[in-house]
């Protein structure tokens, strides 16, 4: 195993750039860009589910002196807004405002005003006559015979194309013989699961300045994942060169992937601000947030046949996702959802039937984890009930199964294969299960009294980006660049339009290139930027960050280094073979330095100044990168809770949370992406779920967001019995042996928690949430019928 | 639309700004450049917009402007700045109960309310001090932990 032996500041808990700024309210985000003469920007929103705009009278509006907005001055371009499949794969169905709503919520108009107090009063003042449409608001409702089309066409591969019972898109990937498999097993089991979606619950509202200029030009602050996309997609719709857009790098307050896409409002600001000529802003309210995303609500299917000894020979699922009002992505989620299944454990023979259906709801979206938390819930509770039919303990029997060193695995989908070349799995595991108490669980279905006690494991990954070795016919889009300069004065300038969520990948980043360069992290900066000044960053997504941007700023960095070294050599008259460069935290600079030769030897500062004041130049690299790889980061999850039988409520007693992430860059920000990946995790386990009223589309919640049910701290589990483990591995492929952690970290969950109330209760749980009504009705039933035994729903091949 | 000329003091400076009766305390710092107040729902459900109100953490967004007349107002900006944070600002970057720092103003808040009261807060005490708080990224665990340091700091070492 390759390692270094000596690292000055990866692997060592640094207190974060951002976070002075952070604590002390200086940090500014998008809905705090002040720009002189903006005008307040607001939306009118349908409120019917499915309507066609009959008529849309602005003039009353217009007369209090607001500029409106309506599909009838936006350019009828029709786009996608998430950008990050290629072309092929990208499915258009939205323009910036349309003549039909196709959800409760969705823009139909739009005001810009001097005053918030004037713009919500000439949103009143908008008449809009509606041709109210039949609504399906559930796929089964939308898929029946007969069912009225939620889209017409939409424009697909360069033509628009037909879309048949609201039927999105389908996806059929096969491997081996299925046939063949299940003939093959001796045990052949079946079960459906349900994960209900969920809002993001982000704690920013979507908002966007835009500011135009006299040249045409305009200047866009958004919330986004993306600024490079984001520039990219108005640059499509409002026909700009690229150079005459400017979207500025800000700070973002959560996302969890709801900004992968360029936000519905931003294009609505945008066009508030070109048909003004002002800068224009808006924030959204949290009810208007609530309407715009959500995670997708998926029902699996999965048959699994096996051999006595617990060898799977053969896997079929069928999938069916509900996408909303619009196709974010889901031949992307269908993908995603196949590859976390089959890289989970080896499957000679597997078949995937995956549909996503349009319905007259919110518009899904990747929320972390994009398929793999709903993945992993269905095998692992399958694989959990597998290993009690063949009586061995779980955490042994999938050690025999499941993909790890030397195993091909999927990622992201079909297209993304990679061999995996780093495993923890074996060693998180042992820990996780010491650590919990593992052998001391309890014999499920045993207990009587009214508090139960189960412990419950679950195992996952998330692939670290979307990287793949083939030159051409990738799914998806995965590149990173990255610039890196070496002052005057011997600091470093890092500057990356990558996006920092929060989770501190950009000060880890930074940390690469102090540690790659040689200087102190304190003389790195992390550069304010925009997408005038950056090369192209796909975007954060994927658990991608530190693993595919980090190395692009490796790249660079490698290269500045090589230019040091290079004039250092003529300077110090010795090889560059022969320096090195070493940070001195009592000098606060980089020192290069030949080892054996105490005389030659000089600050990075003063090879600067020496280049600067003899005019030698400076010293950057730009570098881009495409990783060939994108290897799994493996997360387990260890959980004891404790079941009320009386009111059905499940508290978490303690955790034991693994993570496989290769070279820990910042454990303590590393640790902190598992508290919330639990915390996020045991609520969509548990409560949460965004629900609609079944007549009207409307949110059942109102857009109060306690009534989403986010934990509060009261409701997380808030340990002390909580252990976080990683595990000590090294990515051969990733920047100083390094792979991601952020969407891994809560895809165990919903599997964990299932595995862990069947433990205490002998009763198993296959739709999340499991709420505690859906604990009290299984209990009460199971009072009355004693359950079937498992292994009379086996079917002997 | 009803309007009035009101005083009120933020973070020590003074104010006189004439105000519609129906503006919340929350659009008024915004609109006054207080963007550290954060809006976050407008519904009294995530405290990200909490600021002391004579010492007392309320939400900015269910107070009505003109409620604060005459009243001292303390944002998180005016607790501790970069050169001079205040403790629990401090320990909440120590500690890393940061991540995006949406919530982090609102949640500073209520902590520093909590510890004026209460200076040895119990654990629960803690919980329940910032039970109007939602934050999305850390899980509470480590805002817990810098609130907790705070409270072991100022007892010398000793918890209830």
């Amino acid at each position: 195993m390759q390692t270094r032996t000596k690292l000055n500041t990866i692997g060592r808990n640094t207190h974060r750039k951002d976070g002075i700024g952070k604590v002390t309210g200086t940090e500014q985000y998008a809905s705090d860009v002040s720009v002189p003469r903006a005008w307040y920007g607001g939306v009118l929103r349908s409120p019917h589910a499915h309507a066609r705009i009959a008529s849309i009278d602005t003039s009353a509006a217009e007369a209090l002196g607001a500029v409106c907005l309506t599909f009838a001055d936006v350019p009828r371009v029709k786009y996608n807004e998430r950008t990050n499949c290629a072309p092929p794969h990208l499915y258009r169905d939205r323009y910036v405002l349309d003549d039909t709503a196709r959800h409760v919520g969705e823009a139909v108009a739009a005001v810009a005003a001097p005053t918030r107090a004037l713009a919500e009063k000439a949103l009143r003042a908008i008449k809009v006559e509606y041709e109210v449409l039949p609504a399906m608001l559930c796929a089964a409702d939308a898929l029946k015979d007969g069912a009225p089309k939620i889209h017409e066409t939409i424009l697909y591969r360069g033509k628009e194309t037909p879309i048949e019972h609201n039927v999105a898109v389908t996806r059929l990937i096969e491997v081996g013989d299925i046939e063949k498999g299940f003939a093959e097993a001796d045990s052949i089991i079946e079960r459906e699961f349900e994960a209900a979606p969920v809002y993001h619950a982000q704690m920013e509202t979507k908002s966007v300045v835009c500011k135009p200029a006299v040249d045409g030009s305009i200047t866009v602050w958004a919330t986004t994942q993306s600024i490079h996309n984001t520039r990219q997609l108005l640059a499509e719709i409002y026909g700009l060169p690229l150079h005459k857009i400017n979207v500025k790098k800000i700070a973002i307050g959560g996302t969890f992937g709801s900004s992968i896409q360029m936000n519905s409002v931003v294009p609505i600001c945008v066009g508030l601000a070109i048909k003004s000529g002002r800068p224009v802003k808006i924030a959204t309210t949290r009810e208007e947030d609530m309407y715009d995303h959500c995670r997708y609500q998926v029902r699996i299917t999965l048959k699994l046949g096996f051999k006595a000894d617990g060898t799977l020979v053969a896997g079929h699922m069928k999938t069916t996702v509900e996408l909303g009002a619009h196709n974010t992505q889901g031949y992307h989620f269908l993908g995603v959802i196949a590859g976390f299944w089959v890289s989970l454990y080896k499957l000679p023979n597997m078949k995937y039937e995956g549909t996503a259906v349009y319905t007259n709801r919110t518009p899904s979206c990747a929320m972390q984890g994009f398929g793999a938390p709903q993945a992993t819930f269905v095998t692992e509770v399958i694989m959990d009930e597998i290993a009690e039919l063949l009586g061995r303990d779980p955490v042994e029997y999938k050690l025999t199964q499941y993909r790890g060193l030397g195993d091909t695995f999927w990622g992201q989908g079909p297209t993304v294969k990679s061999i995996i070349l780093s495993d923890g799995v074996p060693e998180l595991l042992e820990v996780g299960a010491k650590k919990i108490g593992w052998d001391g669980r309890p014999v499920p279905g045993t207990q009587t009294g009214r508090f139960r006690r189960g412990i419950g494991m679950a195992r996952s990954f998330h692939c670290s980006g979307v990287g793949q070795p083939r030159k051409t016919g990738a799914e998806m889009i995965d590149y990173s660049g990255a610039i890196v300069k070496l002052n005057e004065d011997g600091s470093i300038d890092y500057i990356q339009s990558l996006m920092d969520h929060g989770g501190g990948t950009c000060e880890a980043i930074a940390k690469l290139v102090a540690e790659e360069i040689g200087v102190p992290l304190s003389m790195v900066g992390i550069s304010d930027v925009d997408t005038n000044t950056t090369v192209y960053d796909i975007t954060t997504h994927a658990t991608r960050g530190v693993f595919a941007g980090g190395a692009a700023a490796l790249k660079a960095a490698k290269s500045v280094k090589a230019k040091i070294l290079d004039y250092a050599s003529q300077l110090l008259d010795i090889m560059s073979e022969s320096l090195v460069i070493e940070p001195s935290e009592e000098l606060g600079q980089g020192v290069i330095y030949c080892p054996g030769y105490p005389e030659k030897r000089m600050t990075l500062g003063e090879l600067a100044k020496y280049l600067h004041v003899n005019s030698w130049g400076t010293i950057a690299a730009v570098e881009s990168l495409h990783p060939v790889t994108a290897p799994p980061a493996y997360v387990t999850y260890f959980v004891e809770v404790e079941v009320d039988t009386e009111t059905g409520v499940v508290k978490t007693l303690a955790a034991a949370l693994g993570s496989d992430c290769g070279t820990v860059v910042n454990p303590g920000l590393a640790a902190g992406q598992l508290t919330g990946g639990l915390s996020k995790g045991a609520g969509c386990a548990l409560i949460e779920a965004h629900q609609w009223d079944r007549q009207t589309g409307e949110l059942a919640s109102k857009g109060f967001w306690v009534d989403g049910k986010t934990l509060s701290i009261l409701e997380t589990p808030l340990l002390e019995n909580l252990h976080i483990d990683f595990a000590h591995t090294y990515e051969p492929t990733g920047p100083f042996g390094a792979k991601g952690i952020g969407e891994a970290s809560i895809n165990p969950a919903l599997a964990a928690y299932s595995n862990a109330i069947y433990n205490a209760l002998g009763i198993r749980f296959r739709e999340v949430p499991i709420t505690a009504e859906k604990i009290l009705a299984a209990l009460s039933t199971k009072k009355v019928r004693r359950t079937q035994p498992a292994q009379r729903e086996l079917v002997n091949s | 639309m009803r309007e009035k000329a009101i005083v009120f003091e933020v973070n020590e400076r003074q104010h006189c700004t004439t105000i519609p009766s129906h503006r919340t305390l929350l659009e008024v710092l915004r609109a006054l450049g207080y963007v550290d107040v954060k809006c976050g729902c407008e519904k009294g459900d995530c405290g990200a917009c909490a600021v002391l109100v004579d010492g007392e953490a309320i939400d900015s967004c269910l107070t009505l402007a003109w409620t604060v007349e005459g009243r001292a107002i303390t944002t998180v900006a005016g607790l501790g700045n970069s050169n001079n944070p205040h403790p629990l600002q401090a320990a909440f970057a120590r500690n890393g109960a940061i991540q995006c720092g949406f919530c982090t103003p609102g949640v500073i808040i209520a902590s520093e309310s909590l510890l004026r009261k209460t200076p040895n807060p119990s654990d629960d005490e803690i919980r329940f001090a910032l039970s109007g708080n939602l934050c999305r990224c850390t899980g509470y665990t480590k805002i817990f932990e810098a609130v907790r340091e705070m409270v072991l700091t100022r007892s010398g070492g000793v918890l209830r």
